[in-house]
């Protein structure tokens, strides 16, 4: 067993960092407080070739694997700066185009999206289907040799700032298929399209993407819309869970490490009595607790995207890593704030700002019960539990 | 024309150095450790002569244990063309460096060889210095700007009181100072070409140079902690303190 990264991969992983020299946490959290997107930095990652990163070489990406964007992702989180747009665009859109669309959907998506001129949203959440993505309602009914959308999607993560969106609808009635898996259909929307309406969600969490509720009142889809086929897109998503939890993961080890550095780095020089304060124990401890339980995290997000590039079943991995990411995230900036003091809850400082996004983990985009219902079930054995 | 640049291996410059317990030097056990600031901006000028067409190939050389191979792969995936590691798991102070720099500029006849002003480990400062005397060329140390003419160089250098610029006849060595470029960072398809760039490694035994070290290293200490200062409540009270305890004025 070998956990060393190799170069290629150690390059990629501190990637991050580098960017950070430019768009660094204070950028991040002055567009996010702006209510604007990291357009300069998306844009850079593309000219610099990672937004490509699992797009086979023949259509122009690195051929790399979902470890290696993992490894982006935490990495760009270790330096506080990451962005959920990797998960609804390399994840979830480009990729699953390079892997299952036409040649004239590679021609037409991949260079733009691949290059940062485009972003992506993925939609998926209606207001009765969150957990239970079998209730969706959305639907496309055939119209000639294309099709009507009606229906509507909530807590679209960047539909503002997403030039496409790669869509679940129903194409055949819930109370028709043999399987509730079938007739579920992906399309590759174009946010220009009539019929797209959508309203923001107010949300209470420090971030550059806003959330929405996307409406659609007869948006016309053609064929070349449909990514893989009709009535049988629920297949293919399952190609992107995996990838989403390990990348969920990710962002998680990589901003409770931000926030444990800062920690580290604030107990090291601040003194209330004679020592520093990270001398005592009770300020210590919950810091070396967080540390361990981020690594264990990390490692089970190594392992599950490991298995998902080697084409092993990583059910039980993804949600492990996902569940354990966010928990020790959580726990982890809940130490630094402690550690930090007042100064925890200050704008200055902002540690604070980091909470929202790693508590909001545990929620979305899978809640922590369904995570453990699935080890519960599927690793575990135990019975069904909804 | 080809250019040679030599990289360190250093500790990373964000991490907090910390000094072994018996004082006999900074540990480097599990920490990171990346190139010399100053030889990446050495690598950044050399990729840049060389995109301007005035170089046709820029040769890394780095010289200690194995892992400086990732070292080299660093400045390969920014962009230059091969390289070389001269291998030793010995400490190789700064006038053996220069020496084995010289043994390989021989094999590779380099018309300009780039080098940091200094690694931000040691802080010697001397390298780039020797080697041009070893070599019996010209150099340029501190280099802000460096033009690249025909059959020879023209170096802007910051001097204390403004900036000198010198002009050299080729071959030369230049060490560069932080001023002169901002240096790339690796953009993901040249991290994938990087690792099907050239390699060599050549053990240093092989270059039959005197490696022998001529300093030993009595003790390494922390630099002294400073004390809190202290607040004065009105402007006469500072003017007093800097005049009766500081004795300033």
């Amino acid at each position: 067993m070998d956990f060393q990264l190799t170069e290629e991969q150690t390059m990629i992983y501190e990637y991050g960092a580098k960017l950070a020299q430019t768009y660094d946490r204070t950028y991040w959290l002055e567009q996010a407080k702006e209510g604007k997107y990291l357009d300069e930095m998306w844009l850079q990652m593309g000219q610099d070739g990672f937004l490509g990163l699992m797009v086979e070489e023949k259509y122009g990406g690195a051929g790399l694997g979902i470890f290696e964007l993992a490894l982006l992702m935490e990495g760009m989180a270790n330096a506080g700066i990451a962005t959920l747009m990797l998960l609804a665009g390399p994840a979830m859109f480009i990729t699953p185009i390079a892997k299952h669309g036409t040649p004239e959907q590679r021609a037409f998506y991949l260079p733009d999206a691949c290059a940062g001129k485009t972003r992506s949203a993925f939609m998926i959440t209606e207001p009765d289907a969150g957990t239970n993505s079998m209730r969706i309602k959305t639907f496309a009914k055939r119209d000639g040799d294309g099709f009507l959308l009606n229906g509507s999607k909530m807590f679209i993560t960047g539909a503002d700032i997403a030039d496409h969106a790669l869509l679940v609808a129903r194409t055949t009635p819930l109370d028709q298929v043999t399987r509730k898996t079938e007739g579920f259909t992906l399309f590759l929307l174009d946010m220009k399209s009539a019929g797209i309406q959508m309203t923001p969600i107010e949300i209470s969490i420090t971030a550059p993407e806003k959330q929405y509720m996307v409406y659609f009142d007869n948006v016309k889809l053609g064929p070349e819309h449909v990514l893989g086929e009709v009535d049988k897109g629920f297949q293919l998503l399952f190609d992107s869970l995996n990838p989403e939890r390990i990348l969920i993961a990710g962002m998680n080890t990589g901003f409770g490490r931000y926030a444990l550095d800062k920690a580290v780095e604030y107990a090291n020089e601040r003194k209330i009595f004679d020592a520093p304060i990270g001398a005592y124990q009770g300020v210590q401890h919950p810091l070396a607790i967080a540390k361990t339980e981020i690594e264990l995290a990390s490692l089970m997000m190594r392992k599950a995207a490991w298995m998902f590039d080697q084409g092993i079943d990583c059910g039980g991995e993804s949600n492990m890593a996902k569940y354990a990411a966010a928990e020790a995230a959580i726990k982890a900036v809940d130490a630094a704030i402690q550690t930090h003091g007042g100064n925890g809850f200050t704008k200055e400082y902002g540690i604070f700002d980091l909470y929202p996004l790693v508590r909001l983990s545990r929620t979305a985009p899978i809640n922590r019960e369904v995570v453990l219902s699935y080890i519960g079930e599927h690793v575990m054995g135990l019975p069904r539990s909804y | 024309m080809k250019i040679l640049v030599a990289v360190k291996r250093v500790l990373d410059y964000n991490v907090k150095a910390r000094v072994k317990a018996d004082k006999s030097g900074v540990d480097l056990s599990n920490v990171k450790m990346s190139m010399n600031p100053f030889d990446e901006i050495a690598v950044e000028e050399a990729l840049r002569i060389k995109e301007a067409g005035k170089a046709d190939e820029v040769v890394v050389v780095s010289i200690g244990v194995s892992q400086c191979q990732e070292t080299i792969r660093t400045a390969l995936a920014m962009g230059a063309d091969r390289g070389i590691l001269v291998e030793t798991d010995q400490e190789i102070e700064p006038l053996a460096v220069a020496k084995i720099l010289k043994a390989v500029a021989e094999k590779e006849s380099p018309q300009l060889a780039i080098l940091g002003k200094q690694a931000i480990d040691d802080d010697s400062n001397v390298t780039g210095q020797m080697l041009a005397a070893l070599m019996d060329c010209a150099q340029a140390t501190f280099a802000s700007k460096v033009e690249v003419g025909d059959g020879k160089v023209d170096v802007t250098r910051e001097i204390d009181g403004g900036l000198q610029t010198l002009s050299l006849s080729l071959p030369a060595v230049i060490t560069t100072d932080l001023r002169l470029n901002e240096p790339r960072y690796a953009k993901l398809p040249n991290i994938m070409k990087a690792k099907k760039k050239p390699l060599d490694v050549i053990p240093v035994a092989d270059l039959g140079v005197d490696i022998a070290p001529r300093l030993k290293t009595l003790k390494v200490e922390e630099p002294p902690e400073r004390s809190a200062g202290v607040m004065v409540e009105s402007v006469a009270e500072l003017v007093d303190k800097l005049k009766n305890e500081a004795k300033v004025i």
